[in-house]
């Protein structure tokens, strides 16, 4: 499902050059939940960025499916986010300005089909229903990671890419952020989740270690 | 979902709307009323002008024009079926034809400048205009202040002059001019009673500056095309404060237009690289949902078009209540004529609308260009 063969990414500052990822190599099966722990700066959110195509290696290649993801075109690969992949970050990165319910419909404007109906179940099965006209700024930590969650699960994506998903949570609802998220991984789905969090490991079929920038 | 979301961020952002929308309103307010001002401008200075009398004088071949001016008239004489020829020579450079006859005559021991004049004959084919100067009908007269005085003449009277008989149908204002020695017949009535039927010595007429700026130079050539050999003569300060008056409201509308169209579609512009700024990490988050370029630049190009679509619609009913409140003061003459120009409608939303959309285009085009995991990256 993902191949990522002698993946490196060096950042080129103004005085000193930052090799974020360090010759990684590493397969998730199709259905596998594997988490990825490692400390703050170690390149977590380089390598889960290369993975999901918004980050071009320096070196290496970056499989999907079988599919180098940076051999396909700019188009292809946001056509490919838009139809496989499902994004979670600890910053939530919610639209302020729209209601919970929109917010898990922006996918439609990559063109996803389902709709209203579909977006407001989500929601309710992630314990919203209460909350699918409220705004991000109306809505607590916890309940903001679930409207991130049911915008990424609306897509009915084969796979998750968490970054630090529990970040920002309390333990109760780092808990319950995790346990959906191996319910999506049980349903079939793969997860690659980044975190510094004990928690995912729980859950995780696999846990890697990274550390600036390489597997150990 | 487009749709929505833009009208959300709206009601979300509602400062950087308003900036905008204020701006296009307030540029097409600003040129809707100057075009209208202009307009009304035009009207005005057409009606002042054409008020203030012919601007051109068409006089025999020959004649010496140091003569003409010391005697307020030609000696020579030209065909009456001249001012026929120029009426339909299809001439667009002059209006308004007026022949006249004139002779100094002595009458009741006064000096009297008779002039015949024709009603004025209109140009053939070309828009019918109202008619100036004086419209006299055969069997009367119109005599001046002066004579009228030292004559004890009143409106209705019968006078004889030159062996006819003729009713005073008008005393006219003083004039301060040769004109109160002046009395006006009929042209027909005046050649016959001067024993010169057929005949004319001077076309009056008004110069149209419809067909664009001619010289007089212009005008004596094409006038000479159809009746060669006249002499073209040009009352100046008439003819340059018309020209100068409607040039100097064009150059003021075609500096002002510019200027605010200019200052809108900066104010425009900076005001969408603000909201692309404001909105980078929903930018950020749309490419890594795999959002394309086009919604997202939609998204920009929507919001600015709907505020070029209200802006004009605002503009044009701002700037046409001002025209019309103020231009009634200020060009009283036509002030009933001045009314909204619903033509004007239609290009402010068209031109706004395109002005909101080149405004917008580059900081439009950034916000697509945006590296998402710049932004996705700033935790």
């Amino acid at each position: 499902m993902i191949a990522l063969d002698g993946v490196s990414k060096v950042y080129h500052g103004a005085a000193v050059e930052v090799r974020a990822l360090d010759d990684v190599s590493l397969t998730v099966d199709a259905g596998e939940f594997v988490a990825v722990r490692g400390p703050s700066g170690c390149g977590k959110s380089t390598l889960l960025l290369t993975v999901g195509g918004m980050v071009r290696p320096t070196a290496g290649t970056v499989g999907i499916e079988g599919r180098d993801l940076y051999a396909l075109s700019h188009a292809e690969r946001a056509r490919l986010r838009a139809d496989r992949i499902g994004f979670v970050f600890q910053m939530f990165h919610l639209v302020p300005y729209l209601s919970a319910l929109d917010n898990v419909l922006v996918p439609a404007l990559a063109g996803m089909r389902p709709g209203r109906v579909e977006a407001a179940a989500v929601l309710e099965r992630l314990g919203m229903a209460e909350r699918v006209h409220h705004r991000p700024p109306e809505l607590s930590t916890g309940e903001r990671q679930r409207v991130a969650l049911a915008r990424a699960l609306i897509k009915q994506p084969d796979i998750i890419l968490a970054d630090e998903p529990t970040g920002n949570l309390d333990p109760e609802n780092a808990a319950a952020v995790m346990g959906y998220l191996a319910d999506f991984h049980r349903e079939g789905g793969t997860v690659l989740v980044v975190s510094h969090d004990a928690l995912a490991e729980e859950h995780a079929d696999r846990t890697l270690r990274l550390e600036r920038g390489r597997i150990v | 979902m487009l749709l929505r979301m833009m009208l959300a961020e709206i009601a979300h952002r509602k400062g950087n709307f308003l900036s905008a929308l204020i701006a296009v309103t307030a540029a097409v307010a600003i040129s809707v009323g100057v075009i209208t001002v202009c307009d009304a401008s035009r009207r005005e200075t057409v009606r002042l002008m054409r008020d203030m009398g012919f601007n051109l004088l068409i006089v025999p071949e020959g004649t010496d024009m140091s003569d003409f001016w010391s005697r307020s008239f030609a000696e020579g004489e030209m065909p009456e079926d001249y001012v026929y020829r120029l009426a339909d020579s299809g001439l667009m450079t002059i209006q308004h034809l007026v022949a006249r006859l004139q002779k100094r005559v002595t009458w009741q021991g006064h000096d009297v400048l008779l002039t015949g004049a024709l009603p004025e004959v209109q140009m053939t084919g070309g828009p019918q205009k109202s008619p100036m100067g004086l419209d006299i009908e055969a069997g009367t007269v119109y005599v001046g202040r002066h004579i009228a005085d030292s004559a004890g003449i009143s409106v209705g009277d019968e006078i004889d002059l030159l062996g006819r008989r003729l009713r005073v149908a008008a005393v006219l204002d003083e004039q301060g001019s040769i004109d109160d020695i002046r009395i006006y017949g009929h042209l027909h009535d005046v050649q016959e009673m001067l024993g010169r039927q057929g005949r004319i010595n001077e076309i009056e007429a008004l110069q149209c500056l419809c067909a664009g700026k001619q010289t007089l130079a212009d005008v004596r050539a094409s006038l000479r095309s159809v009746l060669p050999g006249v002499e073209v003569t040009e009352m100046r300060s008439i003819a340059i404060a018309r020209a100068e008056t409607r040039k100097m409201v064009e150059r003021f509308a075609g500096l002002l237009i510019p200027a605010v169209v200019l200052i809108a579609t900066v104010w425009v512009g900076l005001s969408t690289l603000r909201n692309v700024n404001d909105r980078r990490a929903e930018i950020g988050i749309l490419r890594a949902l795999g959002v394309s370029s086009r919604p997202i630049a939609g998204l920009f190009l929507g919001k600015m078009t709907l505020i070029g679509l209200l802006g004009a619609v605002m503009g044009w009913a701002v700037g046409t209540a001002v025209a019309i409140h103020y231009g009634t003061d200020i060009f009283p003459v036509t002030a009933r004529a001045i009314a909204p120009l619903y033509g004007l409608l239609g290009w402010a939303v068209v031109g706004s609308a395109l002005l909101c959309l080149v405004a917008s285009w580059l900081p439009a085009m950034s916000a697509v260009m945006q590296d998402p995991a710049e932004v996705l990256s700033e935790e």
